[in-house]
């Protein structure tokens, strides 16, 4: 489903070289997670796969079943199915959560060639989720973002991804920030996604998410490459020894 | 008599440093040298006489230039206790000299729309007064909406007196050069106005949004909030000013003007001032100039959101909130459906 081939990446104008040559296949129904030291840029990757601007990719190819993703808009990839869940979150202010929501949604779907969403069966649908989430309905009338707390944020995203069910997600440090029960709601939305044509990319810093969501495999991002990789123990393993043995 | 252009404002005069009117008054333009003929919707219970009325209730070099051409004065009374729903509609402010002169009765509470759109190439020059006996309140929206091409100079002299109450909302598209001017002398004490605006600006057109408060008795409240929205070679431009004199205690006033500008070959002049005598007061100003928060923008378009609509969206989010406290709903809708046309386009 996600083929990374030989991926290179920088920051900063190209100076600063963050990424080389990592190769990564996550195929449809698997979910995969990327553990590693603090700046080893797993945040880049997540940004290259949902290209931003100032992440520039100097090599390799990325493709999605099949479609080069790196010929294509921020916006073209969404509606492509790619979801990022971002580690920090962005404040909108003035717009309100259901408004951009329901924009976003009807974007995508109008990119796809599909038919909109009409008010109603959104209403309906974003209702009944935010409960699932046991999310406060207020918070859907606030300005996106604005003013949560660090977990309410993470929930958010959650209600999103959820709502726009998209086809490849990339979770980043979703877990930071969540207290226990969060987490177990969060989780449980997650692996509510997972399917046969859905694949996932879980970055994070903790083993803790992972047992929860339990992944297919376990891969260590260090030196800018897949520098080991594992089933679902190794993340026990890696927690316990730390990642000084793959430092680049 | 035709208008002698000399006597227009030029950028020597301070007030006017960055609204050159005499640099863009051509003797062809439609209204130069004629009274206007304004066309008002009167409200049940508010009447208007025209008068010719050599009176001088202002001072300033384009009011005398109203007095000179125009002559004579709209007067609109408003009796005391005033209260309906239906607003004064003020339209026909599209060429000419205009006088209009708006007196609210104690206690009276009006509500004003007034429609600025001018024909093309014209000049319009308006002074309007507008007298708030105690205890009057007042609901100002101000459309102004001018073609390309045509030059407008607008100002209006409030006079407020005790427990007066003003709520100023302008939104404006500019002109080939345009100057919405609010000036209050507060009067009385409590008085609480909020004159809010916002300016959206594409292609070479330009406006200046000026005000001046002048504060000498204790106790009144100001808030001011002004955003812009600049693209293409437009050019906005604020300037508001503050006077506490001494007996005006306690004052509690904040001026704000945030404009954004979504290309760097827009421009945006700014001076916002406070002038204070009195010791006692809570006075603020902040002035911003930014672009549209790039972060942003990607997590929009991340979540499948158009680069252009996440733009326009943002940028809404940006002006919208100036006319938040509108009391007219419909009117309040409209005001921001013109915008999402502006940005639209
Ligand atoms: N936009 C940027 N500009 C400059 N440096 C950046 C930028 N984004 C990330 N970096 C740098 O790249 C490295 C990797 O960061 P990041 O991808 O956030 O790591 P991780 O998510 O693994 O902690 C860090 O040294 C960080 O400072
Ligand atoms: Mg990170």
């Amino acid at each position: 489903m996600l083929k990374i081939n030989n991926l290179s990446a920088a920051v900063d104008d190209g100076q600063k070289q963050i990424l080389s040559g990592l190769s990564l296949e996550v195929p449809a129904g698997e979910v995969h997670a990327i553990m590693g030291p603090n700046g080893a840029g797993k945040s880049t990757l997540s940004y290259v796969l949902t290209g931003r601007d100032g992440y520039e990719v100097t090599g390799g190819d990325v493709s999605l079943n099949g479609k080069d993703l790196l010929e294509m808009d921020p916006e073209e990839r969404a509606a492509a199915g790619v979801f990022l869940s971002f580690q920090y979150p962005l404040e909108i202010p003035g717009v309100p959560t259901m408004t951009f929501l329901k924009t976003a949604l009807n974007a995508q779907r109008k990119a796809r060639g599909e038919e909109e969403m009409k008010a109603p069966e959104f209403l309906k649908k974003s209702r009944a989720l935010a409960a699932e989430l046991k999310m406060k309905p207020e918070m859907l009338k606030r300005p996106l973002n604005v003013g949560f707390s660090g977990g309410e944020k993470k929930r958010m995203e959650i209600f999103q991804m959820m709502m726009l069910e998209p086809n490849f997600i990339v979770m980043d440090e979703t877990d930071s920030g969540l207290d226990v029960d969060a987490l177990r709601i969060v989780a449980d939305g997650v692996n509510k996604l997972r399917s046969p044509e859905r694949g996932m990319l879980i970055i994070t810093h903790y083993q803790r998410l992972l047992d929860y969501i339990v992944p297919d495999a376990v891969h260590v991002l260090a030196g800018g490459k897949i520098a080991a990789s594992g089933d679902a123990d190794f993340a026990k393993k890696l927690e316990a020894e730390g990642y000084d043995a793959y430092a680049a | 008599m035709p208008l002698d252009l000399n006597t227009l404002p030029t950028r020597r005069d301070e007030a006017w440093k960055w609204t050159d009117v005499r640099a863009v008054a051509k003797e062809d333009r439609g209204g130069l040298s004629a009274a206007g003929l304004p066309k008002f919707t009167l409200p049940d219970g508010v009447s208007i006489s025209e008068a010719s009325d050599g009176a001088s209730q202002t001072d300033t070099p384009m009011a005398s230039l109203a007095r000179s051409i125009s002559g004579a004065v709209w007067t609109v009374t408003v009796p005391e206790g005033f209260n309906a729903k239906d607003p004064l509609v003020i339209e026909g402010l599209s060429r000419g000299h205009i006088r209009i002169h708006l007196v609210l009765g104690k206690g009276a509470s009006l509500s004003v729309i007034e429609h600025h759109a001018g024909d093309a190439s014209s000049f319009v020059n308006l002074d309007m007064v507008i007298d708030l006996s105690e205890g009057a309140s007042i609901e100002r929206a101000i459309i102004h909406d001018d073609p390309e091409s045509c030059l407008r100079v607008a100002t209006t002299h409030i006079t407020a007196w005790a427990g007066a109450k003003i709520n100023q909302y302008a939104l404006s598209f500019g002109g080939d050069l345009s100057r919405l001017e609010t000036r209050v002398a507060v009067m009385g004490k409590e008085v609480e106005a909020v004159l809010n605006g916002a300016y959206l600006l594409g292609a070479k057109r330009h406006v200046d949004m000026t005000s001046y408060i002048d504060l000498a008795v204790p106790h009144c409240t100001i808030r001011q909030a002004v955003k812009g929205v600049v693209k293409d070679k437009a050019r906005g431009v604020f300037q508001g000013k503050f006077h506490v004199r001494r007996p005006a205690q306690n004052t509690d006033a904040e001026m704000r003007h945030d404009a954004l500008m979504l290309s760097d070959t827009a421009e945006i002049r700014s001076k916002p001032e406070l002038e204070i005598y009195a010791d006692d007061v809570a006075c603020a100003h902040g002035n911003t100039i930014g672009q549209l928060d790039e972060s942003a923008l990607f997590y929009m378009r991340q979540r499948g959101i158009p680069v252009a609509q996440a733009r326009a969206l943002l940028t809404e989010a940006f002006v919208a909130d100036v006319f938040d406290d509108m009391s007219d709903e419909p009117l309040q809708e409209s005001v921001l459906g013109k915008i999402r046309e502006w940005l639209g386009a």
